[in-house]
């Protein structure tokens, strides 16, 4: 058989070294190809994470046993023989740069699941990898300060499973640097500056929103494949919104980064929501931060560790039951009480009579006040039980103002009342008693200190508020309230005013712990009525018009793009079947009941949609067979189309 | 008042009687904490005063026996606590049973004067009782020598005592008049702690209604025309203790379709916009699939309500239109020329605060357009005030959409558990009311009797027909005496907490004589009941006046039962109840081995019979919520073993886990 040339770039010998010239015959397999290659170059090395690259055919020839022929190369053909893993740069949820080794060869969803493994995130399928949007790139010239973790030292590991050192993978527990990377995987980050958010590009409308959609790679072909290079950076998110199975213990860094995304979707309006919800946010932001600092493990034990120390917990609860002594109890039993001047102003009767000062008790849920202390042991002028009352603050620092107003149930109607303390010390015990005593809990409760102390917490914010403009450190003491909402409400509010709506929102989850705070965060975030929807611009088949598609995790919806109302929706469970048409790039689903729908994809590629679509229907599918090993090919039947592998 | 005073105080006296009758029972071991906690005791007197003089006569004679029966335990208590100072005992420092302080009598007058009587006269009776509670093996004589060093400890002990008994004092009783469909009326007495659910299943036990899930207490307001079902989960006391005392809201016993409609049809509620023909065809499937995904995932999703409601304006008489839109934060309304993005929206209200009721007849009160109206205020309002917001639908359906909607936004999964709960009990109970309906006539009787299903052995037991229906209770016992006639043996020793001999006092007004005892020796309830709530047991006491009634007359109400044959599904073990299957099981399998109660129960196991709900009820009231089921469960153990299918034998097993932990 005749030899010809075959030219072949190595790239670890430079990028200016011209390419090496092996005289091959067409029947040489690839491994025969590497072999000559590697002795040609005389570099002695390891080669074994090197493969082939076919330019032109935009593949690689991993099959080592293939001949020349069987791939149909040749001579004209431009070869690369570089390593098949390389850095990344992955941006992942929480807004940090990693650099790690990932594989460029595999199909992508091979790629997320090692890329997951690595950090230890549980059911990768549901994350994929994104293209960053390229406006970031040119703000990003400025903040190349920006801080990357580096993870390409971690040996690439074939193993199946990670084993865990102290509650994270062994790989993270080898230095110093390493378990900072873990603590930032799986430590949520403090608020982002207000400016940072408002710098943050916003999609405005749904078309924006469909646009990012456009964006995801393709999971049934490799990262060179789609044109990623070496050092490229890639997004990491979740992309299909069923979080299976999620478990605090195990699920650490994916609860965390599930946290961020949606912390940042809030925040950015990449979903709607209400003036009411986002203060709720606000507040389970401001709390989490909080918590998060003063237990910053959210839950690095291992699994031993925790049985000892759920051991100890049971022990413990134990030796105080046992050892509540009668004098412990009658403590408990003596119910403590408040007692302080106040002043007190009824709006709803129709006096010009101010504040008046009376003597104040407040005991169990019910506040009494007298004339005076003297006669403080006689009847109350009137005693209210703020059981089932609203509590609202109103607190001006600056102009010294602490009132308590309270809206308390009456068979008549509501009845309001205000209570004006002196001071913050006075406001914080009076005002962490009235909201417990609103939830039906005495000053017993032993929630009652740390109600006070958040009370105080948010009183400080306030001042810090009202000094600086919002350019301090988010410290614990004093996060800017706009660290915590989205752009919108910075120009509708100042921080000092969004404080006390934040506060509101606050009380129902102060103790909250951070486990339970995130979850909150994530199932609120699951409430929206737009949660989990995926937006693309189609083109339905017979239209004229581009209209919108959503795509939820159980139904598909068809959005009119004028008005912006929801004008059809399908369920998965009544899907018969879908096609597409690769040719026309359409796609064309069947419904039961004789519903047939077809659309071609404007903002996205229509693989994208097909694999929205095949992807949900492959994760509907994971409840029913319990077992932890991943169906990569059910996967990609269902998603991969007629490219599949 | 003063009546009812010297009634007490005559009722004191006769329980000096019944205690010393009463004092022993066979009770293994395990259930006894939570048998202690519960101290009846107290019982919010003026409440009771004032829903007294209400009361038609033959309530309150039932009324009485229920006192009595509180009264019994109390003084049992009582004994055994004094027992208790003067034998302490280790244990006792856990548990409530222990002395009681003198001292500390104020918030609970009653007890005290009690206290004193019983003291004396059932001591002897008592000791048993008060070892028991804290520890299953204790000899009626533990430790008298060491008095001495234990005296320190005592008084801690008692000081203790007293304090629980404080707390324990502070639980609010009322007594709450239901109506009944026909018109009727029961009365009941309800526990703070008792949720809506607890109360049903009393009234299950009464009235021998099919127990489906559609059964629900309403709250009616005849002031506002309002009426809401409570929801299962709910405490009962706490919402009727808002009403006014001149208040003229009732309490009803009624099925409610709309209840639990929104787990049975999902589909109407989560793809209302659809068709309604297509949704009628839905396949079974596709509505599990619906629940599964708005009430199993990690988050409730709210049905995705949207549109234009007539509001009544704040003190004013007109109705405006708005655009509504529900979500789980809270009812928005687009404000007019904005747009219908989330962030336009303005809150109307937030579920924190308020109840939804259903308005009734608004077009004539309130010149409504349409009479499909539903209000949202907070449960303490009563009469009108600009709080109340009133909102009014197109049609009924709309109504629907929106009243269930806004209780899934504000009750979340609780609903769902709700009806699962609901749903359990009415499986049991359809498929024991399948297998008692052969014979027509037994199936108002207690059922109670044998597993068999047959009527007769049914009878058998319940020898004595008494003519009352169940409605009618004419308890001609009093408090006294009957417990005292059939008070049964007494001496199974095994001494038992407090609890237990309140049983048999109980039970004395039975006349089956044998096979209720039975029940009562059964073990004490194991706590294991999930389903169950809180351990104290409100409910017996409840049932106590009541009970009676259910075993021994004939079924009257005929109705219902013709109903429940029909129910269609009957799972194969009747005996299987839901709540009842843990207690029973357990104790079935765990009270054999470690008690005494050797003669008694093995006859009666295989008289005993299935009929969980009545039977249990009528001869264990007063013990906590566990006795009655126990005690049928545990027949069937031995009974049921037998024919036990898959199921059965799973339960079984499952229960013996639990039971080892």
């Amino acid at each position: 058989m005749a030899a010809w040339d075959l030219s072949v770039t190595v790239e670890d010998l430079g990028p200016d070294t011209p390419p090496v010239s092996l005289s091959v015959t067409s029947d040489l397999h690839v491994g025969g190809v590497i072999l000559k290659l590697v002795e040609k170059t005389q570099i002695k090395r390891d080669w074994s994470d090197h493969a082939l690259w076919w330019e032109q055919k935009q593949c690689w020839l991993l099959r080592t046993a293939w001949s020349l022929e069987k791939y149909g190369i040749h001579a004209d053909a431009r070869l690369h023989f570089m390593p098949q893993h390389k850095p990344l740069k992955l941006g992942l949820p929480n807004g940090i740069t990693l650099r790690l080794h990932a594989c460029y060869s595999s199909p992508v969803f091979q790629t997320v699941m090692h890329i997951c493994r690595m950090l230890n995130i549980r059911h990768p399928e549901e994350l994929s990898l994104l293209r960053p949007i390229e406006e970031k790139k040119k703000k990003k010239d400025k903040d190349s300060t920006e801080e990357i973790y580096d993870l390409t030292e971690v040996p690439l590991s074939s193993a199946s499973r990670p084993c865990l050192y102290n509650g994270m993978p062994a790989h993270f527990a080898d230095s110093p640097q390493m378990e900072a990377v873990y603590k930032m995987l799986s430590v949520t980050q403090p608020p982002p500056a207000p400016e940072v958010i408002a710098k943050q590009y916003r999609p405005a409308s749904v078309v924006d929103k469909a646009h990012i959609n456009g964006r995801w790679l393709d999971s049934s072909r490799c990262l060179m494949q789609q044109g990623i290079q070496e050092n490229d950076r890639l997004w990491l998110r979740f992309k299909y919104f069923t979080f299976y199975d999620i478990e605090p213990k195990y699920d650490v860094v994916r609860l965390t980064q599930l946290y961020e995304q949606a912390r940042w979707a809030i925040l950015l309006e990449d979903i709607d929501c209400t003036e009411e919800e986002m203060m709720l946010f606000g507040a389970l932001q401001y709390h989490i931060s909080k918590v998060s600092q003063s237990e910053p493990q959210m839950l690095s034990s291992s699994a031993a560790m925790d049985d000892l120390e759920s051991a100890l917990q049971s022990l413990e609860v134990k030796m105080e039951g046992e050892s509540s002594s009668a004098s412990e109890m009658l403590e408990n039993m003596t119910a403590p009480e408040l007692n302080d001047y106040l002043k007190i102003f009824r709006p709803k009767r129709l006096t010009l009579k101010g504040y008046k000062q009376y003597w104040f008790k407040f005991q169990d849920t019910s506040i009494s006040y007298f004339k005076s202390k003297e006669e403080s042991i006689g009847e109350p002028i009137q005693q209210i039980n703020l059981k089932g009352c609203e509590v609202a603050p109103d607190v001006n620092m600056a102009a010294q103002k602490f009132l308590i107003r309270l809206l308390i149930p009456a068979p008549e109607g509501m009845n309001e009342v205000y209570l004006r303390c002196e001071n913050e010390q006075q406001y914080a015990q009076w005002m962490a008693g009235c909201r417990l005593a609103s939830k039906g809990k005495s000053l017993a409760d032993n929630s009652y200190q740390s109600e006070i102390q958040s009370i105080h917490s948010f009183l400080a914010m306030q001042k810090t508020n009202s000094s600086s403009h919002g350019n301090a450190p988010a410290n614990d003491e004093s996060i800017n309230t706009h660290s915590l909402v989205s752009p919108r409400y910075h120009k509708k509010y100042k921080a000092k005013q969004l404080t006390p709506r934040i506060l509101d929102a606050y009380q129902n989850v102060a103790q909250l712990s951070l486990t339970d705070a995130v979850m909150r965060f994530i199932q609120v975030w699951q409430a929206l009525p737009d949660f989990g929807l995926s937006y693309i611009v189609v083109r339905f088949k017979g239209s004229r018009k581009d209209e919108v598609l959503g795509i939820a995790p159980n139904r598909l919806i068809r959005i009119d793009l004028g008005v912006g109302d929801v004008v059809k929706t399908w369920r998965y469970n009544n899907m018969k079947q879908w096609n597409v048409n690769w040719d026309i790039r359409q796609m064309a689903i069947e419904f039961e009941g004789n519903v047939n729908i077809a659309f071609s994809c404007v903002t996205a590629d229509c693989k994208i949609v097909h694999e929205f679509i095949g992807g949900y229907i492959f994760m509907s599918t994971r409840s029913r067979e319990k077992s932890d090993v991943l169906n990569e090919e059910l996967f990609h039947k269902l998603t991969g189309g007629h490219e599949a592998l | 008042m003063e009546d009812i005073d010297a009634m007490f105080s005559d009722l004191l006296g006769e329980m000096d009687l019944l205690t010393q009758s009463l004092g022993q029972e066979t009770v293994p071991p395990e259930a006894l904490p939570p048998t202690n906690q519960e101290v009846n005791y107290s019982i919010g007197f003026t409440d009771l005063n004032e829903s007294l003089h209400e009361l038609e006569d033959n309530d309150l004679d039932a009324l009485m026996a229920d006192l009595v029966a509180d009264l019994n335990a109390t003084e049992e208590k009582l004994a055994a606590e004094i027992k208790g100072l003067k034998t302490p005992s280790p244990t006792t420092s856990d548990l409530p049973p222990p002395p009681k302080g003198l001292s500390l009598h104020p918030p609970s007058p009653h007890p005290l004067p009690a206290s004193p009587a019983s003291s004396t006269s059932s001591s002897v009776s008592t000791p048993a009782s008060s070892a028991a509670s804290s520890l299953p093996p204790p000899p009626p004589q533990n430790a008298k020598p060491t008095k001495e060093e234990i005296e320190a400890q005592m008084k801690a002990d008692k000081i203790k005592l007293a304090l629980e008994k404080l707390k324990e004092a502070k639980v609010k009783k009322l007594v709450v008049k239901v109506l009944m469909n026909d018109g009727s009326s029961k009365t009941l007495m309800v526990d703070e702690r008792q949720n809506v659910r607890e109360v049903l299943d009393n009234l299950f036990e009464k009235t021998h209604c099919d127990c489906n899930v559609d059964w629900s207490l309403c709250e009616t307001n005849p002031e506002l025309q309002l009426d809401r079902t409570f929801e299962d989960h709910e405490n009962l006391v706490e919402p009727l203790s808002a009403w006014m005392r001149d208040s003229e809201n009732q309490v009803l016993f009624q099925e409610r379709g709309e209840k639990y409609e929104v787990f049975k049809n999902p589909q109407n509620f989560y793809l209302w916009k659809k068709d309604k023909r297509a949704l009628k065809d839905i396949k079974d499937k596709d509505k599990e699939i619906l629940i599964q995904e708005n009430f199993c995932g990690t988050s409730i999703i709210v049905p995705d309500l949207e549109g234009v409601l007539h509001l009544k304006e704040d003190g004013k008489k007109s109705w405006k239109q708005r655009l509504f839109q529900l979500r789980a934060s809270g009812i928005y309304y687009v404000p007019k020329g904005k747009t219908k993005s989330s962030r336009d929206l303005v809150c109307f209200l937030q579920f924190d605060n308020v109840n939804v009721y259903y308005g009734k007849d608004f077009k004539t009160k309130y010149k409504a357009p349409t009479d499909f109206c539903f209000v949202l205020k907070h449960p303490q309002i009563q009469k009108e005030s600009q709080y109340i917001k009133y909102l009014c639908c197109d049609d009924a359906r709309t109504m629907n959409l929106w009243v269930t909607g806004i209780r899934i936004a504000k009750y979340g999964v609780s609903l769902y558990e709700n009806y699962k709960t609901a749903e359990k009990k009415a499986a049991v109970n359809s498929v024991w009311m399948n297998r008692s309906t052969p014979s027509s006539s037994n199936p108002s009787t207690p059922s109670p009797t044998i597993k068999a299903k047959t009527p007769n052995q049914a009878n058998g037991h319940a020898p004595k027909p008494q003519p009352t229906a169940p409605d009618s209770m004419d308890f001609g016992n009093f408090p006294p005496p009957p417990s005292a006639d059939i008070l049964p043996p007494p001496p199974p020793d095994p001494a038992f907490p407090p609890p237990p001999p309140s049983l048999p006092a109980k039970s004395s007004s039975r006349p089956v004589a044998p096979q209720h005892k039975l029940p009562a020796n059964f073990p004490p309830p194991p706590m294991a009941m999930d389903n169950l709530p809180p351990p104290p047991l409100p409910p017996p006491i409840d049932d106590s006046p009541e009970a009676p009634p259910d075993f021994l007359p004939p079924p009257p109400p005929a109705a219902g039962f013709g109903m429940d044959q029909s129910l269609p599904p009957p799972p194969p073990d009747p005996e299987f109840l839901p709540p009842p299957p843990p207690e029973p099981v357990f104790t079935g399998a765990g009270a054999p081995p470690p008690p005494p109660p050797p003669p008694p129960p093995p006859p009666a196991q295989a008289a005993a019979v299935p009929r969980a709900p009545v039977r249990p009820s009528g001869s264990v009231r007063k013990v906590p919520p566990a006795p009655p089921k126990r005690t049928t469960p545990s027949l069937q153990v031995g009974g049921g073993g037998g024919g036990g299918d898959f199921m059965s034998e799973l339960m079984v097993a499952m229960q013996k886990k639990r039971g080892d932990h």
